[in-house]
Order: structure tokens, then sequence, then C-alpha cells
């Protein structure tokens, strides 16, 4: 067992907001939400999404989903350093998705439905698009390596896999968190349980009308603390804790309670060692439905106390359902690193039921520790913890 | 860790009793070509009373997650420090092609909610949490060769982490039609209904199969336990069952291992062809380990004269390694010891 | 002409919960044994969040009907009669 600190030595993102961090964090001081009709597939509905633009996308035999993993997983392991030294260690890979998963492949479907036949490349691309697979071959890496399909709590999910591996030494370097990109499945699908917004979404606040949709990717390079050293690579971050709970309330409804989201901060906490007065912000899960929002909201100020800072960024890249932990354990990661977090966007007017506000402008962040939360789905609560230094 | 209760739902029916039936009574010919599991192995008004909507993928898991649970002799306390962990290759395959419906006959703005919210590959784990009460932590994972083996080692991993102390883990796989039809495109199907593990063909044959197994696991060693999970091999086991079923390529690298001299056993034939079959032979293997009973394998041709068991029979016996071949890329295996 | 609007009310009555026993595959009941005046959620036929919006799936596939505000949709879906008269007065097909 490894009983040593965990640190986040490298990081990669992509979303509607940029390709990278740096072109991320771009956006968020422009406070640009790139929200706009569908453009990737065809469909009769007309909710707003946040597609990535201008992604190189010929590659028919490779799902975009693994297309924008391979992007923040670059990304990732330029910036932490692991280019020249995968082969030395051992790496594991923990990637959340949801589509990436399913064969629904529409083409393909239709074709067997009318035929009773039909051609085989859109399953031979499913069958090699596990999504943690796929990533850990490109890199050439031996490690465990598995996809967590927790719905919209699987990248936070992933990392705390990853966190589980390095403790029980069964590798010393993850990399772990999420993609997807948007499909007109969960589009539809999202669309009928009457949770996704005709506007922009806003989420916290008192007029928020659901969600809406995203694609992207986001990654982190976990590794013990020993190992980074060992290499010579220097980090100030750290992934200090994980919670899971489950709701075990409902399919779809989050337990009004919010007991299910307050058990996986508890643990987190725990595990880091900290009390909630120590945590500087929340980078909420946020998805602006009113169920999601006022629970949510409630727990984080039952939790935290009124003064707590936090936001949502799904304001800026929508819902990405899958990558959403990767991403958001970024965004809280790099918020930390610059010690400034951009306003919720989307959040004009406070909401009463839910008691506190997300942040309105960009803020000044000083403090150690911050959270990242995900709600799921079928019930999952999960939270992470990290430091900086 | 310690296997405290096991729950199967496969073609032959539901219980650990079932399955010690189908070892001992051996190969049955598959109904339609495919080891379903039948409609009536998934009536259970008072475990699934709370899932009307439930699709079969989640009811199949459901039923072995609950009797694993009632298995284990363990009671309610558990409830409060239970996780769940559920593997699955394909996920609910079959709901997910009934949304698809929808989308192409109604157009994707008047698609069932109800259906796309069961054809998301962690709903199953949902209603087992539901169904249970277990508000501990809960995951899906997904993998296509090894995701029943990925979601034993997380659930070490948990238990020494102390995330909770009792969970239940486990693998569900569905074939319905368009899978069937898949596996007609990808695989080698036997004509004559029969998977023959120890042929150890480079093209071996397949018979599709569905079903789900769940184990409670816990660090500690219960009154009603099966057997312990090794977190390292030392050592040569007892015997060796292999998961050669057809269904991931070339089993020429089951061969070195069978002509070993360490007997070696394959139930596959009785299970059907699954990606997630391992956790089928873990089942069988801890049943043989809890009643010191080997079980013939149920087809026995064996052109290289394999150590194969072929009698059941009382035998005692320490341990038993599950082993599963990748298309001779990658290898595993699970020590279970007495 | 009221014996008219109660001939309709009755046939949407009835085909109402014929559509929702089978598409919220309601176990242990029949149609027959619904009471026009059943409350569908909470008490009565204790139906949740995600019948409501399978339900308002229902309407649209079989009485071309749309109802996108779920505060409306309270209102309407309050019991089998609430929610057939609403088809009346509303339906196109």
């Amino acid at each position: 067992m490894h009983s040593g600190n965990v640190v986040i030595s490298g990081m990669g993102v992509i979303s509607s907001c940029g390709k990278n961090i740096s072109e991320t964090l771009d956006t968020f001081v422009a406070g640009r939400r790139n929200g706009a009709q569908v453009s990737l597939f065809k469909t009769d509905l007309t909710y707003p999404v946040f597609e990535v633009k201008d992604l190189i996308d010929s590659d028919v035999n490779t799902m975009r989903t693994l297309k924008l993993a391979f992007i923040a997983v670059k990304e990732a392991i330029e910036n932490g350093g692991l280019g020249d030294v995968l082969h030395d260690f051992r790496i594991g890979v923990c990637l959340g998705t949801t589509v990436a998963s399913q064969l629904n492949d529409t083409d393909f479907y239709s074709k067997y439905r009318e035929t009773g036949n039909a051609p085989m490349h859109s399953v031979e691309r499913y069958l090699k698009g596990n999504l943690a697979e796929a990533v850990a071959e490109r890199l050439g890496v031996r490690g465990p390596s598995c996809a967590v399909v927790n719905a919209c709590s699987s990248g936070t999910d992933a990392i705390g896999v990853g966190l589980s591996w390095l403790r029980a030494d069964l590798c010393d370097i993850v990399i772990c968190g999420g993609a997807d990109e948007l499909n007109c499945v969960p589009l539809a699908g999202f669309g009928s349980l009457g949770v996704v917004s005709d506007s922009l979404c806003k989420p916290f606040d008192k007029e928020r009308s659901g969600l809406n949709l995203g694609e992207g990717a986001g990654v982190i390079v976990i590794e013990k603390e020993e190992i980074c050293r060992k290499r010579g690579k220097k980090t100030e971050l750290f992934l200090q804790g994980y919670g899971l709970a489950a709701d075990a309330y409902h399919l779809t409804a989050p337990r009004p309670d919010g007991s299910g989201l307050e058990a996986a901060l508890a643990r987190a906490m725990d595990e880091a060692g900290i009390k909630p007065a120590q945590v500087a912000f929340v980078n909420a899960h946020g998805t602006a439905t009113p169920d999601n929002d006022l629970v949510e909201g409630k727990v984080l100020s039952r939790v935290f106390g009124s003064g707590i800072k936090f936001l949502s960024t799904k304001g800026y890249t929508g819902h990405t359902l899958g990558a959403a932990g990767g991403i958001e354990a970024v965004f809280t990661a790099v918020g930390l690193r610059e010690g400034w977090i951009p306003q919720s966007a989307g959040f004009e007017k406070a909401d009463d039921a839910i008691g506190i506000s997300p942040v309105i402008q960009k803020t000044v962040i000083s403090g150690q520790y911050a959270i990242s939360t995900s709600l799921a789905f079928g019930g999952n609560n999960s939270a992470i913890v990290i430091e900086k230094e | 860790m310690n296997i405290a209760g096991i729950g199967v739902v496969f073609n032959r029916g539901r219980g650990v009793q079932s399955l010690e039936t189908a070892l001992k009574e051996g190969w049955v010919p598959p109904e339609n070509s495919v080891y379903s599991v039948p409609a009536d192995t998934l009536k259970d008004k008072s475990v699934l009373k709370e899932m009307r909507r439930a699709d079969d993928f989640s009811k199949m898991a459901c039923l072995a997650a609950y009797d694993g649970f009632i298995d284990s002799g363990l009671g309610d306390t558990v409830k409060s420090s239970l996780g769940i962990i559920l593997a699955t290759a394909f996920g609910p395959h079959v709901t997910t092609f009934r949304f698809l419906d929808d989308i192409l006959n109604y157009g994707d703005a008047n698609v069932s909610p109800t259906i796309f919210s069961h054809s998301v590959h962690n709903a199953a784990a949902s209603y087992i949490a539901l169904v249970l009460g277990a508000r501990g932590p809960t995951l899906t994972v997904t993998q296509f060769a090894y995701s029943f083996h990925q979601a034993l080692i997380i659930a070490q991993a948990w238990l020494w982490e102390r995330r909770c102390e009792y969970i239940l883990v486990g693998s569900i796989d569905q074939c319905g039609t368009v899978m069937e039809y898949i596996c007609r495109q990808k695989l080698r199907l036997a004509e004559d209904g029969k998977i023959k593990p120890f042929l150890f063909s480079q093209t071996p044959c397949a018979v599709p199969g569905e079903g789900s197994v769940f184990f409670l696991v816990t660090e500690g060693k219960t009154e009603k336990r099966y057997c312990s999970v090794l977190a390292q091999t030392v050592g040569t086991p007892d015997m060796y069952l292999l998961d050669s079923d057809g269904m991931a390529g070339d089993e020429k690298y089951y061969l070195k291992m069978a002509k070993g001299g360490i007997p070696v056993a394959s139930y596959t034939p009785i299970f059907g062809s699954m990606l997630t079959v391992s956790s089928f032979s873990c089942a069988a293997a801890a049943l043989m380990l809890k009643k010191q009973r080997h079980y013939a394998s149920p087809v026995q041709d064996n052109p290289f004269g394999a150590n194969i068991c072929r009698l059941t029979e009382e035998k005692e016996t320490e341990s038993v390694a599950c082993v599963r071949h990748n298309c001779g890329i990658e290898r595993s295996q699970i020590t279970l010891k007495r | 002409m009221e014996d008219r609007k109660e001939q309709d009310l009755a046939e949407i009555r009835k085909k109402l919960k014929e559509l929702l026993v089978t598409n919220l595959n309601l176990e242990d009941i029949k149609p027959e044994q619904i009471k026009d005046d059943e409350i569908l959620f909470g008490e009565g036929l204790g139906l949740d969040s995600l019948d409501a919006v399978e339900i308002v799936v229902l309407l649209q596939r079989n009485f071309d009907l749309d109802v996108k505000n779920m505060t409306e949709g309270k209102k309407i879906f309050y019991s089998v009669d609430t929610l057939a008269r609403y088809i009346l007065e509303n339906r196109k097909r």
C-alpha cells in the first residue's frame, strides 16, 4: 500500500472554451460563451450546445470522443514532462465517458433494421474505441486501464479510481479524467427528460431552465510524489482526497436532502485531512437544472457556510457528461494555481430557495484547497479535493 | 479479500443452487443458438417491486446482486457500508437500440425518456443501490476483455482504503438480436451449439450467452464464506479454470498451461460465450472450494491430451486459478484460495 | 351535444388508461381498474417525475399535443379526468 502524497503533475483540456488550458483561460477572462445551434449532425432539436470548433475530424475510423481525449492527453503528457519516460514507469489509464461506451451508431442500426444486414465498420470502430484502452494503446503503456461509465460523474470517479490504484501500488502514474463528444442520442434523451434549456444555461440562477450539452475532454496526470521527484518534475498541486456516495433514491432525480453529496464531500475532506473552512472555492456540478442546483446549492451552503466562493463552469462548456469531471478537475487545479476563478457564467439573479449565489465576477482566490463536485444521473455523488502547496 | 456470498443469473436459472445443478448436469444445447436468460427467471415481484420500468439488463444485475447479498447471510448491517462495482463489456445495448428505434420512428424530438434513462451503463448499479438501500460508493466500469478483472482490482483497492467494508462486485452482459447478428459476423459460431474449450484453436467456435454474477466481498472471513481472492499469486494452484469460449480470439495460448500437468477444467460451455465469462468461472471456482468438489468439464473433446477434469467428485482443493487470454496479447489470472 | 362530449371524454379516458398501463409499465393493475378521477401522482397511481415526462411524450405521439411547461403540466396531470379533459379540449387528432 502506498501512503504518501499524490501529486498532479500534468493537465490537459479541450472544450468549446478552447483547445488547451491557455485558450480556456482567455475565454474565461473574456467571459465568452460559445453556445450555438448544433452543427455536428442533423437534428430537429434547436437547443443551444457547446461544440468544439475546428477539430480535425477526418479519420472516420476513430470516434470523435477519442480524438478529443487524445488532444487533452497530449497536453497533459507534455506539460507533465512525461513524453520521454512513458515506458520507464507503470502507468495506468482511467477515463470516464458515456457516448464512447455505447454502440449507438444510427447509420449502422437503421441499415440493420431495414435489411437485417449492416456494414460492420462502425462496430469495428466501437470495438477499438474503449476510451481508456485506446489511450493506453496509443501511449504504449501497460498498467491497469478501464473506462468509468458513471454518467455525469464519470470523469471525477475515474480520477478517484486512479487515486485508489496509486494507493494500492498497482502503478506509479495514472492518466485520468474524462471525454465525451456531442451526440444526438444524449441530446434527444436529455431533451425528452425536460431538462435541457432552449437558451444559454443559467447555473444557480432563479430563472434557470435546464442544461446545455457540450463536449470535450479533461485529463490530469496523477502520480506518487516520490516518482515525480525521482524524474525531476516539479509541481505544487496535490490530489488529496476523493469521496463517492450513492443516493439510492431515483433513477433520474437527486435525493432532495442532498445527503449523498454531503457524504461524498465528507469523505473527500476527511481523506485530505481538512475542514470546510479551509476550502478556498468549489467548482460545483451546477448543471442549471432546477433540481440539481437546488440540492447542490443547499448542500454547499450547509457544509461550507454562506460565504463559500463557488461557481459552475458549465456556463462556458455546457454539460460535457463523462468529460465534465475531468474538465472541471483541470479548471479547479488551474484556479488554485493561477489564484483566480472566473465569474459563474449565466448567473444573474439569486434564488432564495438556494440561499447562496456563485461568484459574479473574476475572483481572486487565496487558499490552499479547492473542491470539484459531480452529481450523476442514477444518484452518484462525487467530490475531489485538490491542494496547492 | 473474501467472497462472502454469490448471486448468479444465467441461462440455467438463478442462484448458486442453479449454478451447482448446471455444473453437475453438464452441457445442454442452447435454445435458438444463444444461451439467453429465460423471461421467467427475471420475475420477482418482491425484489423488483420498485423496478416496473427497468429493462432486462437492470433486472438481471439486480437479482444477481441481491442474491449475492442474501447468500452471504450477513444481514442488513452491511448496508451502512456497502459499495457496488458493476462491470460490463457492452452495457445495456438492447435498450440503446430500443432508443434508436424511437429516434428513427418518431424523430429526436419525440423519444421516450424512460427508455433513454435505462440506456445508460450505470442504470443497473443505480437500481441495485436503490433495491438494497446501499448508500456507499457505486461504480460502473467497462472494458472489452477484462472489465470484471478491473472491477475486482478496484474492489480490493477500496477495501484496503476502507472506502467501505463490503462490496457487491460483479458483471452483467446481455446478448440481444443485434449483438447476435454482430457475433455471427465477427465470430465463428458453433454449429452444434458446443463450445469446445480444449481444442485450443486459433479460430475457436463460440455460442453467445448472457447473464450476471455478483460477489459480496469483504476483508474479513465470514461464517458462510466461499474462499478468498488472492492479491498476489504465489506458487501453482491445484486447478486452472480456462475461459476459452470462442469470444476472445486465438486460444492456442491456453495450450501451454493445459499441457503443464496441473488439472484444467472449463465451464464456459454451460454459460455461453461472453467477454465477462470470467465472473462465471470464478463463481464455479468459489463453489468448488467451498464444497471441496470438482465438477466434470461439460465438453471433453481433448485432442491434445490435456489433464482435464473428467469427473464430478469430492476432491480436496486448496486453490483454483481462473485464466483468461485475450488474443494472445494479454493474460489475466484470478486465484481463489480456500 | 353534451352527450357527444361526454361520449368523447369517456373514449379518451378509456384510451388514456390503456396508454398509461402500457407505456408506464404499471403492473398489477388493468386499465378498467383505474378510476376516472384517479389521482396520478403521489397518491392514487403513485406516478413520479419520470412518468410525468413519459406522459408528455405519450400525449405528443397519440394526440399531437405539446405540454412544454411542466408548471402548467402539474394541473393538467392531476388526475385521469383532468388529463382527459385537456386532451378533449386541445387535441389535434
